[in-house]
């Protein structure tokens, strides 16, 4: 008996229709999806394709085949690729797999499968290439859906959104992180409000740049013989970012800023230091651009180190397709760290601090001897130029990582096996060890997640971890802010809040327990903290803090593309 | 005449959701009349028609407007200025009124228009263009506000608020055609901040806080500058072509080639009833960020006599305000209001906390608290269940709290279809007076 493949390839536009080689040819490209049995939509076991247009009541059909051979492989090579703009059952290929590609990425990076943050539990999210008229496309977590819009651009042409590959990973990543932090998208700090959009352009953009075609054609044009090379001057960390990246900026296609904002170009933009406390920044999506600009400086920063290792070796200049290859390297173990990262944060109340700690830690997990390609002191440089540092201090060797969790823990009550799955076990060891964990004890506590991570160690043998994330709960009235006991944590009521306002203070942390089913790292924020009083600061003076939501992908996406200044704090 | 008005009486009238003030500056021997804004989207049953209304101010002045302020092209502040052909329109009449000054936002001159046939170099390109944009955006929200009845699955407050919120922006030509007209015969002034007002009357110094030009500030446009050449250009055209599409009978099918299903399969039902819902939350979405755009262009005029002052915003919201707000010296003056005409019939986003927070005299003894005057009518805009309802509950009850709160609301009566407060500027002393009968 033969086994079937586990993957099978699907052709793609590599980023937007406005990106064309040197021919003027859209550029293709082929990704691999779990070889699922697939139903007509496409429809498959994580993602389905519903092709339906709002705007003018249209329910467009899907190919009736299942998707066993692509059936637009030949593309890659030679035919009318624009023809494939007019093709509805092109698009929903198109979505189908780079939806599947990003979800199956979050898997590979975490370990685990992954699960959409959705009320109900469902295991499909519908994706809906044609949604509506409009120059707009999100993820509704009430409709568990990712939702792509069209428009007609300047030159009369129909842009559509779900071609643009860094637009649909943009979404499927807000889905992904809702499923794995659901609390991120409450009302909380300027940061945890930048951070969904942040870390979802950080994703998009590494998932354009991992493709060599498309660095490729960033390069330049490229002439083969003696100018396959390219001199290592050219290689330069300001000219990479300026030349190399800006004019990918430019490629992508400038009508779909009116749905994902102007991420690359904006945060290249972006030069250090930037204040964080300036108004402009404590706009969510001007305050993302921050989060990117760092990221994309480590990436390049890298990528140049990368290359810095082949200089030594080679003289004449650089081998083209190994400059691409060093960047496409650079690019995945970024965003295999930026994913895995998720793992390593609070649940509640994230900062860019809080993230880079957690990048820090899970990139000593993936690559513990950073000698070579000093990665870890790449990153922590490039994020403190814009004013952004650890929020733990780490040790000696690894500035920057978390602490280890206290060892002085019960594990007496609880059992090994149920620990690795069970939330009520794990709420058990909470419970009892609720005084060495920092816990409050009159908050509402709940653990909301158990999940199983198996990873490869660096001896090649698998490690199961299991990751755990608990929420603490408290409803308190304006007036209590003011006892001496809040006091002693810096919490005070803003001098204009009612006594009787309804004030809901969260805290949480993530657990991270090692294969022994002991308690590796311990990641918080406390409900009564210091964090928290610049919380309910902040969210007094924004108006927020009576919202259970924060505001939707929708609206946030509509009021990026138009820079809207927005009227945080000015509002009734 | 004596070189300072002796007293002010403000004269707010019942237009349900709109807006129509007029100014009455007494000096010793004579009067000096101003009318700032005179338009209505809905009006409560028992309350005069809009032609009836403008009699009673012609008859008010005297038929002499000295001023006439039209503050942004709302219909709820300018369907009033509307004429008709037999020449009995509320516009006409005002027209008999024969105004000195006529002040609109720089935005309505039609040198900066679309169709502008020579560079004024005023404006410039990018002026034009925004000009341009807003035109577009009205058509839109005209395609939208057609749209409305039409589109499958809406729930009826969505629908309704649609049809609300979109026939507000519909451009109304009559009203602008007519302002334009009588800026032809006076002194027509397409102001910004600190131009000025033009306004003749003695004693008062007046003030234009907004709205600001695209060179002193970008945020009104919503638009930073590194974007000048592309975004709401692109995305007004874009809107045009999209809008065109939505207000035909049968839009544009995407792919009119491919197979469809003539029925929706059970596996899609659902998502299609949500898509639908969605769609005519994105078309509100839209038709009310054109809203904002159109009340950011507001006017916004401060009058001062000796120590006392009265602020006009219209319906300007932050980012129309922001360019006076990073002026120190205007925030002082903004410091001693003594009249507060709330932005937007008391919307949530029309009364800037920045700008509510520089009153000084907010709260204090009651004899010396500021006075706030709002023309509103509830259940027209917004939501309650979505925060957004106007006038904005949150915002009244500060009104309450800290002003002596003036709301048009409150006028049940068609025969007395005013209030007024008037304002001594020889004592300081300021009276709401409410006409019964």
């Amino acid at each position: 008996m033969t086994e079937s493949p586990r993957t099978r390839t699907l052709t793609v536009i590599a980023q937007d229709p406005s990106f064309r080689d040197s021919n003027g040819r859209i550029v293709l490209e082929e990704v691999a999806v779990p070889a699922e049995r697939l139903w007509p939509g496409p429809m498959g076991h994580r993602v389905h394709v519903i092709d339906y247009d709002a705007t003018t009541d249209t329910l467009y059909k899907s190919a009736k085949a299942a998707i066993d051979v692509d059936p637009y492989a030949k593309y890659l090579v030679r035919g009318n690729v624009d023809r494939l703009i007019k093709d509805p059952q092109f698009h929903q290929q198109n979505v189908y797999a780079i939806v599947m590609e990003t979800l199956g990425r979050f898997e590979y990076a975490l370990g685990r499968r992954v699960p959409w943050g959705f009320a109900k539990g469902s295991h499909q999210i519908k994706v809906v290439p044609h949604a509506f008229e409009d120059a707009n496309a999100f993820y509704s977590r009430n409709d568990e859906a990712l939702l792509f819009g069209y428009f007609t651009g300047a030159s009369g042409v129909t842009v559509f959104s779900c071609l643009s590959r860094d637009v649909v990973v943009h979404e499927a990543t807000h889905a992904l992180l809702d499923g794995l932090r659901n609390r991120f998208l409450y009302p909380s700090s300027p940061d945890q409000a930048a951070f969904h959009e942040g870390f979802s352009d950080v994703v998009a953009l590494l998932s354009v740049f991992r493709l060599p075609r498309v660095l490729d054609v960033a390069l330049g044009t490229r002439i083969y013989g003696k100018s396959a090379r390219v001199q290592p001057q050219k290689l330069t960390h300001e000219n990479l970012r300026g030349s190399v990246l800006l004019k990918l900026a430019e490629q992508m296609g400038q009508e779909l800023a009116g749905v994902r904002g102007h991420a690359l170009r904006q945060s290249l933009q972006l030069k250090p230091p930037v204040d964080l406390e300036a108004k402009e920044f404590l706009q969510a999506h001007r305050r993302g651009e921050v989060f990117v600009a760092a990221m994309l400086n480590a990436f390049v920063g890298v990528w140049v180190s990368r290359l810095k290792e082949l200089a030594t070796h080679r003289s004449g200049g650089l081998d083209r397709d190994r400059v691409i290859e060093e960047g496409v390297e650079a690019a995945d173990r970024l965003l295999h760290a930026a994913i895995r990262a998720i793992d390593y944060c609070p649940p509640v109340d994230l900062t860019f601090g809080d993230y880079l700690s957690a990048l820090l830690t899970a990139d000593s997990f993936i690559s513990p001897d950073d000698h070579k390609y000093r990665f870890r002191q790449v990153l922590r440089h490039h994020f403190e130029e814009f004013s952004i540092t650890p929020e733990s201090e780490g040790t000696p060797i690894e500035p920057g990582i978390w602490r280890e969790a206290p060892r002085e823990l019960s594990y007496d009550a609880v059992h090994f096996d149920s620990m690795q799955y069970d939330t009520d076990e794990v709420f058990r060891f909470v419970w009892e060890n609720r005084h060495q964990l920092d816990l409050n004890d009159e908050a509402y506590t709940f653990v909301q997640s158990v999940v199983p991570c198996f990873r490869v160690d660096l001896d090649g043998f698998i490690v199961r971890e299991t990751v755990a994330e608990y929420v603490q709960i408290l409803h308190l009235k304006g007036s209590e802010l003011n006892t001496a006991k809040m006091k002693r944590v810096g919490i005070r009521k803003p001098a204009d809040m009612p006594g009787d306002e309804h004030v809901p203070l969260y805290g949480g942390g993530t657990l991270v327990f090692n294969e022994y089913g002991r308690l590796k790292f311990h990641i918080y924020n406390p409900v009564l903290g210091k964090r928290q009083a610049q919380r309910v600061n902040y969210l007094w003076r924004h108006g927020a803090l009576r919202r259970s939501s924060g505001e939707s992908f929708e609206q946030f996406h509509r009021a990026r593309s138009i820079d809207l200044p927005g009227q945080s704090g000015e509002q009734w | 005449m004596a070189t300072r008005p002796r007293s002010l009486r403000i004269r707010a009238y019942q237009v349900g959701f709109g807006d129509c003030f007029l100014l009455t500056f007494r000096y010793s021997r004579s009067k000096r009349n101003v009318l700032i804004d005179f338009g209505s989207t809905g009006r409560p049953k028992r309350s005069k028609p809009l032609d009836e209304i403008a009699l009673q101010i012609a008859e008010e002045c005297d038929w002499k407007l000295h001023g006439l302020v039209a503050t942004h092209r709302h219909k709820d502040h300018i369907s009033g200025f509307a004429t008709r052909k037999n020449g009995d329109g509320p516009g006409d009449i005002i027209a008999r009124c024969k105004p000195e000054v006529v002040i609109q936002p720089w935005t309505e001159d039609p040198r900066a228009a679309r169709d502008a046939i020579r560079p004024t170099g005023l404006y410039g390109r990018r002026g034009r263009r925004f000009v341009s944009s807003l035109d577009s955006m009205q058509d839109v929200a005209g395609a939208i506000a057609r749209l409305s009845s039409t589109l499958p699955n809406l729930s009826k407050g969505l629908r309704r608020r649609l049809e609300f919120i979109g026939g507000n922006n519909i451009a109304n030509r009559s009203a602008v055609e007519n302002l334009i007209k009588l800026g032809d015969r006076a002194d027509a002034r397409f102001v910004y901040y600190g131009r000025s007002s033009g306004l003749k009357l003695p004693g008062v110094r007046t003030r234009v806080l907004g709205p600001p030009t695209l060179k002193q500030t970008d945020t009104i446009r919503r638009q930073r500058s590194r974007d000048e050449d592309e975004f709401w250009h692109l995305r007004a055209l874009g809107l045009d072509a999209s809008a065109a599409n939505l207000a035909k009978k049968s839009p544009r099918v995407l792919f009119p080639r491919a197979e469809q299903y003539r029925h929706t399969p059970v596996w899609a039902r659902w998502i299609e009833n949500r898509l639908q819902e969605m769609n005519g939350d994105s078309l509100m979405q839209i038709v009310r960020t054109l809203d904002h755009q159109l009340n950011n262009t507001s006017v916004i005029l401060l009058f001062t006599v000796g120590d006392s002052s009265v602020l006009f915003p219209g319906d300007a919201q932050i980012e129309n305000w922001s360019h006076a707000l990073s002026k120190p010296h205007i925030q002082e003056l903004l410091k001693g209001v003594n009249v507060y005409k709330v932005g937007h019939h008391g919307s949530l986003n029309a009364t800037p906390r920045s700008l509510w927070n520089l009153f000084e005299h907010r709260k204090g003894k009651v004899s010396e608290r500021m006075h706030s005057v709002v023309s509103t009518m509830g259940g027209k805009h917004g939501s309650r269940r979505a925060d957004t309802e106007v006038p904005r509950e949150t915002l009244v009850e500060a009104l309450k709290e800290e002003t002596h709160y003036l709301t048009t609301q409150a006028i049940r009566s068609t025969k007395n279809n005013f209030r007024d407060i008037e304002i001594d500027f020889r004592t300081g002393e300021i009276e709401q007076i409410v006409h019964r009968g």
